[in-house]
C-alpha cells in the first residue's frame, strides 16, 4: 500500500472484518474527502517515485478526472464550503484506481530487486 | 587430465560409433548430393508444423517463425509492434524474469521481422530445451499487451529505430524499390519511417488482435537447429498444447498474391546515396535457377578480402572509385527481386549504375564466357550450399518455406538445377530483365543520380499512341489548312506532316499527269476499242503566244507538248 494500513491485517480475520465494516463506511464519510468530491486514491500522496510512475500509467481519461477532482476540492477548501450533497463521491464510486497500479510498481520493483540479490545454487 | 592422445582416440570411437550414416552422407556429398544433416525433417506435432535438423553440437536454436511479416499485416507497424512485443510481460511471469532466467541459463533471446516473416527465437545450450520451449509457447500465448509497456518500452524503441532508419540510405532506396516493385503486400514498407502515420493504426489493442490472428497452430513453425527430434517434440506436446488452432481475432491477415509491377521512385536526402537497380527474380515457389547464376555472375562482393574482386559489378565499380555495387536475389514466398545496390559519392553512383546497365546489356547478348558461366554456377552453388549451413538464414528459410508452402526450402534440388544452367539460358533471361520493366529507387542527391530513361532501363510500358499527341496532332493539321505556317515547321515535325501527291512526287504537272494516265489507259484497251478511243483522244489545237499586242507563230499543241516533254527529261523532270 501507498500509506499505513492495517486493512490487510482486519481483512485476514473474517470476524474482525465483518465486525469493522458499518464502522468502516462511518469513518470513510466522517474523514470528509468526499464531501469535497475527492477518492480516497486522490489522497495519495505525490511526492514519491511509484506513485508518480504510477500516475503516468493512468489513462488520459482517469487522469483528466482526477484533476478535475483536486481543482474543485481545493476550490472548496478556499471559499471553506462543501459541495452540494448531490455532488458528494458516492461508495460505488469511491473505488481504487491508482492504487493497483501502484502496487504492481511495487511488485516489480520488488522481483527486481530479489532477482538482482538471488543467490544460484548449482543443481549439478 | 586427459592426454592428446586419449582425446583424439576417443574422437575416433566417438566418429565410428556414429556409424556409417554419416559417412554415407559426406561420400554422397562428393557425388553433388547434399549431406542429410542439412535437411530438415518436419513432423506434425500436437498441430504445430515442427522441424529439427541435429548437427550434434552443442547449442540449440529454437525459433517460431509466424506467417506475420511485413506482408501480411493489415495495417502499418503491426509486425513491428508485435515483434517488440516479444519477451515483454506475460501472464505468468515479467519481461524482467524472462530476461534474467534466460541469462541465467546462459540462452539468448531475438526477436525480429522480415517481409514475409516474424522470428521469436532463442539459442541456449542443448540441455535447455524443455524451459525455452515452454518460454517460447508462453510469448506467443500468453503476453499482456498491457498498455503502460506499449508507451513506456515499445514506442520509445520504435522512435529511436525510426530514427536510425531515417538516416540509412541504403536501406531507403531498397524500401522504395519494393513499394514500386510491388505496392501493397511486399511493398510494404519493411520499418515505418518517421513520416508514416501511425496514430490510428498502432496500439497496444491493435497489436494484441494482430497477434490473435498471427499465433495460432496453422500460422507458425517451430523450427528447431541442434535439437534431436525426440526432444523437441515431446517438449513441443507438452507446451503447445494450449495454443489455439485457428485465428482467434476478428484481424484478417492481408494475403494478397503479389504481382511485379516495376517503376521508379526517387527521393532527396541528405545522408548520402543509394541507388536500386531491380528487376523481377526468382521466388520460393518458383525458384529460377537462371536468375541465382546471374546473380552470382554481377556479383559485387569480393571473393578475397581488401580487394576488389573480378565479378561484373566489381569491373563496373573500378572505373568509379567511391561506389559500391552488389547484386542480391531477394527470394520471398511467391515473388522475387534481383536488386543490384549501388551506394557512395552521388557521381560515382551515376557512372557505376551506367557501367552495371551497360554490362547487363552485354551478358544479354552473351558477352558471359565459359570460365565466368563456370565461375558463376560455382559462386551461386556456394553462396546457396553456405546459407543452409550456417545459422540465421537456414532457420528463416526453413521456417518461411514450412509456413508458406508445408515444406523446408530444400537446398538439393536447388543445386541440381544451377548445374543445368547453360550459356543460353543465361543470355535469355538476361535479355528478358532487360526487355521486361526495371525498378529504379534513388535515394540522396537528385541532382546526379540518374534517371532510369538515362540509364536505358525501361520504367514504363510504352504505350502506342497516347491521345492526347493524337488529339493535339489533328488540330494542328486543321489549323496549317487554314492559315499555312509563315516559320520554318522545323519546331514539330510530327505536326507538319503532309501528304504529297505521287505525280507531284515525281516532278510533273497536273497536265501532263493526266495525259499520261489516260494514254496508260487507252493503250490498255482491247484493239476494237482502242481505235476509237485513239481517234478520240487526238487534239488538235493550236495556240499562238502574244508579244507587244501581236500575235507571234500559231503552233500545234500536240507538236509543241512533245518538245516540251522532251525538254522536261532533259532537265531532270522539272516541266
Amino acid at each position: 500500500m501507498s500509506y499505513p494500513s492495517l486493512a490487510p491485517f482486519v481483512l485476514k480475520r473474517p470476524w474482525l472484518r465483518n465486525l469493522l465494516t458499518p464502522f468502516a463506511g462511518w469513518y470513510s464519510n466522517a474523514a470528509g474527502y468526499r464531501q469535497l468530491g475527492l477518492r480516497a486514491d486522490d489522497l495519495i500522496s505525490e511526492e514519491n517515485e511509484d506513485v508518480l510512475k504510477a500516475l503516468k500509467r493512468l489513462s488520459p481519461q482517469e487522469a483528466y478526472d482526477r484533476v478535475y477532482r483536486l481543482r474543485r476540492a481545493i476550490q472548496c477548501s478556499v471559499t471553506h464550503k462543501l459541495l452540494p450533497k448531490d455532488q458528494w463521491t458516492k461508495l460505488d464510486e469511491d473505488i481504487p484506481y491508482l492504487t493497483p497500479l501502484i502496487e504492481q510498481i511495487r511488485a516489480a520493483e520488488k522481483e527486481k530487486e530479489s532477482l538482482d540479490t538471488l543467490t544460484i545454487i548449482k543443481g549439478h | 587430465m586427459l592426454s592428446r592422445t586419449a582425446l583424439s582416440r576417443g574422437a575416433r570411437l566417438a566418429a565410428r560409433r556414429q556409424g556409417g550414416s554419416q559417412l554415407r552422407g559426406y561420400a554422397a556429398a562428393a557425388s553433388s548430393s547434399i549431406p542429410t544433416s542439412f535437411a530438415y525433417e518436419t513432423s506434425d506435432v500436437a498441430g504445430v508444423k515442427v522441424a529439427t535438423r541435429d548437427s550434434r553440437g552443442p547449442t540449440t536454436k529454437l525459433a517460431i517463425v509466424a506467417k506475420a511479416g511485413t506482408r501480411y499485416e493489415p495495417a502499418p507497424g503491426l509486425t513491428v509492434g508485435l515483434e517488440e512485443f516479444a519477451f515483454k510481460n506475460t501472464a505468468s511471469r515479467s519481461a524482467l524474469r524472462i530476461v534474467r532466467e534466460a541469462e541465467l541459463l546462459g540462452g539468448q533471446l531475438a526477436a525480429y521481422h522480415t517481409r514475409e516473416a516474424l522470428v521469436i527465437e532463442a539459442s541456449f545450450l542443448r540441455e535447455d530445451i524443455p524451459y525455452f520451449t515452454e518460454l517460447l509457447a508462453e510469448v506467443i500465448s500468453q503476453t499482456k499487451y498491457t498498455t503502460f509497456e506499449f508507451q513506456e518500452d515499445v514506442e520509445r524503441v520504435l522512435h529511436l529505430k525510426q530514427a536510425r532508419l531515417a538516416s540509412d540510405v541504403s536501406a531507403l532506396a531498397l524500401d522504395a524499390a519494393h513499394s514500386v516493385a510491388f505496392h501493397n503486400g511486399l511493398g510494404n514498407s519493411l520499418y515505418p519511417s518517421p513520416s508514416t502515420p501511425l496514430k490510428g493504426y498502432l496500439n497496444e489493442n491493435a497489436i494484441a488482435d494482430y497477434a490473435g490472428a498471427v499465433y495460432n497452430k496453422s500460422n507458425i513453425a517451430l523450427i528447431g537447429d541442434g535439437a534431436t527430434p525426440q526432444a523437441l517434440h515431446k517438449w513441443t506436446e507438452q507446451f503447445f498444447k494450449s495454443n489455439p488452432s485457428s485465428s482467434t481475432s476478428s484481424v484478417t491477415l492481408n494475403s494478397k498474391a503479389s504481382t511485379y509491377y516495376g517503376g521508379e521512385q526517387r527521393t532527396s536526402h541528405t545522408a548520402g546515396n543509394a541507388l536500386v537497380l531491380a528487376f523481377s527474380g526468382s521466388s520460393f515457389g518458383s525458384f529460377k535457377p537462371e536468375i541465382s547464376v546471374l546473380t552470382a555472375l554481377l556479383g559485387g562482393q569480393p571473393n578475397v578480402k581488401w580487394s576488389p574482386g573480378f565479378s561484373v559489378l566489381s569491373k563496373a565499380n573500378a572505373a568509379a572509385p567511391g561506389a559500391k555495387a552488389s547484386a542480391a536475389n531477394l527470394t520471398y514466398s511467391d515473388a522475387g527481386l534481383l536488386a543490384i545496390q549501388i551506394n557512395g559519392a552521388a557521381a560515382s553512383v551515376r557512372k557505376t549504375a551506367q557501367a552495371t546497365v551497360n554490362a547487363l546489356k552485354s551478358i544479354a547478348e552473351g558477352s558471359a564466357s565459359k570460365e565466368d558461366l563456370a565461375k558463376a554456377i560455382a559462386r551461386a552453388k556456394f553462396d546457396a550450399l553456405d546459407a543452409s549451413q550456417s545459422g540465421v538464414s537456414t532457420l528463416l528459410s526453413a521456417g518461411s518455406g514450412i509456413v508458406q508452402t508445408g515444406k523446408p526450402f530444400q537446398i538439393a534440388e536447388t543445386v541440381q538445377s544451377i548445374n543445368g544452367v547453360t550459356a543460353e539460358k543465361l543470355k535469355t533471361v538476361a535479355k528478358a530483365l532487360l526487355d521486361g520493366k526495371a525498378t529504379v529507387a534513388a535515394v540522396g542527391d537528385l541532382h546526379v543520380l540518374p534517371y532510369a530513361e538515362e540509364l536505358g532501363l525501361k520504367s514504363t510500358v510504352k504505350t502506342p499512341r497516347p491521345y492526347h499527341i493524337l488529339s493535339r496532332l489533328d488540330f494542328a493539321s486543321i489549323e496549317q489548312r487554314n492559315n499555312p505556317p509563315k516559320q520554318s515547321p522545323q519546331h514539330n515535325p510530327q505536326a507538319t506532316v503532309k501528304m504529297v501527291f505521287a505525280w507531284k512526287a515525281a516532278g510533273l504537272t497536273y497536265n501532263r499527269y493526266l495525259a499520261v494516265a489516260s494514254r496508260v489507259v487507252r493503250r490498255s484497251l482491247k484493239d476494237d476499242k482502242r481505235v476509237a478511243a485513239e481517234r478520240r483522244g487526238e487534239m488538235d489545237l493550236r495556240f499562238a503566244k502574244w508579244e507587244n499586242g501581236k500575235m507571234g507563230e500559231t503552233k500545234n499543241l500536240a507538236d509543241a507538248n512533245a518538245a516540251a516533254s522532251v525538254e522536261s527529261a532533259k532537265t531532270g523532270g522539272v516541266a
